[in-house]
């Protein structure tokens, strides 16, 4: 008794007390306790009820101790519920701790007490006769039959000898006849069953070794049988690998069972074990014993064997050559970079391949080449894996050099020549990257992939009809390829810009025509409605064009971004007057509708395409159109990740006004959100990082070291391309554009910005040299025009235009020729 | 499967060529059809994936040390024995009863 008890509960307390705290300590699954406390009270009060509750705390005393393992101590202490019969409380747990502790034999006789009797509760009585079940068979119990013959412990012992009968005709080896019927007394419903189903797999498996597999199947893995169902499966007949993976993974008593139903002569068990342990000793204990037993094994097999084990355990090449004669020098060098690829030695990974593939890439097989091919290509994965692996050959990326290398000697081969295309076009090699998509077009004609890298090349190079011309066939291979035939009819609209810009309306139109051949009924494309339009416009079609443009601009999203992305397409093709006053006072109209998320995002993604990049001014004099429409959207709620394509646009076309006032407002609603306090500083630095004062600069380098710490890359790296700009963004612009110091009243005017950036093809100095050579009036009128085909004449009014270059040949002729206001 | 090499998991030798291979896979995806054993679908395919040109036959047995002439050396001694056509002795049968009844989980 603890000393806890036998202070608490002296001699004296009376059984009430004692009861109650029995009853709580048994509630409370202190066994030990209500155990010595119950003890005690049936001493004072040795009534039933207490004694049954002793029993319940013996048994879950023997719960407990079994589940730590102490399954001798639980036995133990189970025997205090023994009943004079000899059963005890907890039938099930007594059984299973006996069979714990090895005593099968009793455990036999135990199980065979309780079986049947109706002393197990019902949940647990399948699992005890199937426990008996197995026992029956295992070990020599003797059954006796009792007088009930319609008793369900009757039944069980009835099963239990047909089971034993039928187990020894099989081990025996008497005929599928014989045993059939046997098994057939056996009812599928019976703690016999896995036996019947095992024995019936066996005898079926010669002929049906499917069938006899589905018979197993109905053994569930917690059966008592499952060890004996797993040795019967590996016995049967499968396929070489499964024969292996089976045999590996049988244990000693199932590999037993394996090699004497299967027939197998010992030495051959032998060497099978042997060369299962020297396996599970390891590579080099492995090709000690292939080695030692060769002469045994077939040769080229024992050769092949311990060549594939040498680079995992390369000290052996001594005893390889000795057992096998001289390694050639490409597979000692192979050997060696696997070695070294498995210690993580990468440098000398990389020197061995190399000097493998060197002995073989000037063989004349085919083999050999390709061989080479596949070394190169692997050190050009390594080489991007591993910073470790350097070439002396060549300074740059390794693995563009091995790339080349492995088209050197395996010119066919598709992915790398894919590969080695996207190194050279993310590492900036232009002419190498359209070179070799032009040859690979032409080696890879089919390939729909290497097509649209030859897409991509020639659109990046400007050659649109060239582009359009490898799109074509890519269509012709992949004719429903939707997203190839939106590239084509891009690439052809990018072809009529170009046209329009020659000013050749007429083969601008032709494109367009050509390309509508690409345009499904189905999936109308608002570029190439809008540029039909437009072009229609030039080649005075009057009201087709106009219906033709009114259409694009609908499918392109209607209202403001509708009309934006026409005025961008007639801004890019530089299209002529008719159509510039049409879309401004279209664009104007359509601003009395408020923004949304959805209209600004598509005004964002059309000002985000290469062309549109390139033309800075165009974009710039569209946004500063739609300045005010834009205003509104800052009051509404975007995410960080919502506004980043925006703040780029706003960037590109230099309103910063904008884009200080989106991140100011977005800030009020987040502010715990890093990306507006970068907008912020990129609106008031006006995108030039040398106007950031050193504790902005500070700030941004912790924002982007936060950035790289939640794993927001994208952010990190934004933040890090603005501020690394500081070594370059202080060159001043050419022309009239001056630069404003930030804190310099006025310097946050979009207007002055955009009146700076329209000017910067007509300095001062032209504008003196026009009024020399031209006069004064015509001199207004030349300026002007300039001044129309600016983003700023996008926007204004031709009276306006006529007032703003009367104002600056005025000053222009005021100031001497040299500067303007 | 236990095994990863692909040449063992196919059932065929280092020098099979691209016919035999396609051959041998079809028969096994034809026993084994994907929705009766999807398992060992994605096993043959996976290896077949891995043969299934010279060039990446070449990757399986250049870059990779493959088990497939261990995997052949085991075989030698288990395909001579005819599959399930002996009995096994009453004490190995009690060996793997009196194994199964240990290892029945506790309730």
């Amino acid at each position: 008794m603890s000393k806890r008890l036998q202070l608490n509960c002296a001699p004296e307390v009376p059984a009430a007390s004692l009861a109650n705290r029995a009853t709580d300590a048994l509630r409370l699954g202190r066994f030990k306790d209500a155990i010595e406390l119950l003890k005690r009270l049936i001493k004072q009060d040795p009534s039933p009820e207490w004694r049954n509750a002793l029993a319940d705390a013996y048994a879950g005393r023997a719960r407990a101790l079994a589940a730590k393992g102490m399954f001798k101590e639980a036995e133990i202490v189970l025997g205090n519920t023994a009943a004079t019969d000899g059963t005890v409380r907890e039938p099930l747990l007594h059984l299973q701790c006996l069979i714990r502790q090895g005593q099968f034999q009793k455990a036999g006789a135990h199980a065979f007490l309780c079986v049947g009797t109706g002393k197990v509760s019902a949940s647990e009585a399948p699992q005890l006769a199937e426990l008996a079940a197995a026992l029956s068979l295992a070990v020599p119990i003797p059954l006796e039959a009792p007088a009930d013959q319609t008793s369900e412990r009757a039944k069980w012992v009835e099963q239990a000898l047909n089971a034993r009968q039928a187990l020894s005709a099989w081990i025996e080896g008497k005929s599928e006849e014989e045993i059939d019927p046997l098994l057939n007394r056996i009812p599928l419903r019976s703690p016999f069953k896995a036996l019947r189903l095992i024995l019936k797999s066996l005898i079926t498996a010669p002929q049906n070794p499917e069938r006899a597999r589905q018979f197993l199947d109905g053994i569930p893995a917690e059966s008592p049988f499952a060890s004996f169902r797993l040795a019967v499966s590996a016995a049967l007949p499968g396929e070489p690998a499964e024969i292996l993976d089976s045999w590996s993974r049988s244990n000693k008593v199932q590999q037993s069972f394996i090699a004497e139903v299967s027939g197998l002569p010992s030495t051959a068990f032998q060497t099978l074990a042997q060369l299962g342990a020297a396996e599970r000793n390891g590579p080099a204990a492995l090709f000690d014993f292939v080695v030692k037993r060769g002469a045994d094994l077939p040769p080229a097999d024992a050769k092949s064997a311990c060549l594939n084990l040498l680079p995992r355990s390369p000290d052996r090449q001594p005893q390889f050559e000795k057992a096998f004669g001289p390694l050639p020098e490409f597979e000692k060098d192979r050997v060696l970079a696997l070695a070294a690829e498995a210690r993580g030695d990468w440098s000398r990974a990389d020197r061995y391949w190399r000097s493998a593939a060197a002995t073989i890439e000037s063989g004349q097989e085919k083999e050999a080449k390709l061989s080479a091919g596949v070394i190169y290509r692997h050190l050009a994965l390594l080489a991007q894996e591993n910073p470790d692996v350097q070439t002396r050959e060549v300074s740059g990326n390794p693995a563009i050099y091995y790339l080349q290398r492995s088209r050197d000697a395996d010119p066919d081969h598709l992915p790398a020549v894919l590969q080695l295309i996207g190194l050279y076009r993310r590492e900036g090699r232009e002419k190498a990257w359209h070179l070799l998509a032009e040859e690979a077009a032409g080696r890879f004609p089919e390939d729909g992939a290497i097509l649209l890298e030859a897409v991509s090349s020639a659109a990046a190079r400007k050659a649109y009809k060239k582009a359009a011309g490898f799109a074509h066939r890519l269509l012709i291979l992949d004719p429903i390829n939707q997203p190839a035939r939106q590239r084509m009819i891009e690439l052809q609209v990018s072809h009529t810009r170009k046209q329009m810009r020659a000013k050749r309306a007429d083969l601008a139109w032709q494109e367009l025509m050509q390309a509508a051949e690409w345009e499904r009924p189905d999936a109308p494309n608002f570029l190439l409605r809008i540029n039909q339009g437009l072009v229609g416009l030039q080649l005075d079609q009057g009201a087709e064009a106009l219906s033709r443009l009114h259409d694009g601009v609908r499918l392109a999203g209607g209202g403001v971004p509708g009309w934006f992305r026409a005025a961008l397409e007639e801004a890019l093709m530089k299209g002529g007057k008719t159509g510039a006053a049409l879309l401004r006072e279209e664009l104007t109209k359509a601003q009395e509708t408020e923004p949304g998320k959805t209209g600004i995002l598509s005004i964002a993604s059309a000002t985000s395409s290469q062309e549109a990049r390139d033309d800075k001014k165009a974009v710039a004099g569209l946004v500063f159109g739609i300045r005010g429409w834009l205003l509104k959207g800052s009051s509404i709620a975007w995410s960080a990740a919502e506004f980043h394509p925006v703040g780029e646009m706003f960037r590109q076309a230099g309103a910063f006004d904008l884009l200080g006032d989106y991140a100011k407002l977005a800030r009020r609603r987040a502010p715990e959100e890093p990306a507006w306090r970068f907008y912020q500083l990129v609106a008031r630095t006006k995108d030039d990082p040398s106007r950031l004062s050193f504790s902005e600069t500070e700030e941004l380098f912790d924002m982007a070291d936060e950035a790289c710490e939640r794993q927001d890359f994208h952010a990190a790296n934004r933040i890090r391309r603005f501020v690394d700009d500081l070594g370059t963004a202080a060159a001043p612009r050419r022309g009239a554009r001056r630069r404003i110091p930030h804190d310099e009243p006025g310097g946050d005017d979009p207007l002055m910005d955009l009146l700076a950036l329209s000017l910067e093809d007509t300095p001062p100095g032209v504008v003196a040299d026009m009024v020399a050579d031209l006069g004064k009036d015509k001199a207004i009128t030349a300026v002007s025009d300039r001044i129309r085909k600016s983003p700023l004449g996008q926007i204004l009014p031709n009276a306006a235009l006529r007032a703003l270059a009367k104002e600056l040949v005025d000053s222009v002729i005021g100031s001497g020729g040299g500067v303007y206001f | 499967m236990s095994t990863n090499d692909p040449f063992t998991v196919l059932g065929v030798g280092e020098d099979a060529g691209d016919d035999e291979i396609k051959r041998r896979y079809l028969s096994l995806v034809r026993t084994f059809p994907p929705d009766r054993e999807p398992e060992r679908f994605q096993a043959y395919r996976a290896a077949y994936e891995t043969l299934r040109d010279q060039r990446k036959r070449l990757e399986a047995k250049l870059l990779r040390p493959n088990d497939a002439a261990l995997s052949r050396l085991k075989l030698r001694s288990l395909p001579d024995a005819k599959p399930v056509a002996a009995r096994a002795s009453k004490a190995t049968v009690v060996a793997l009863l009196v194994e199964g009844i240990s290892r029945a989980p506790l309730r």
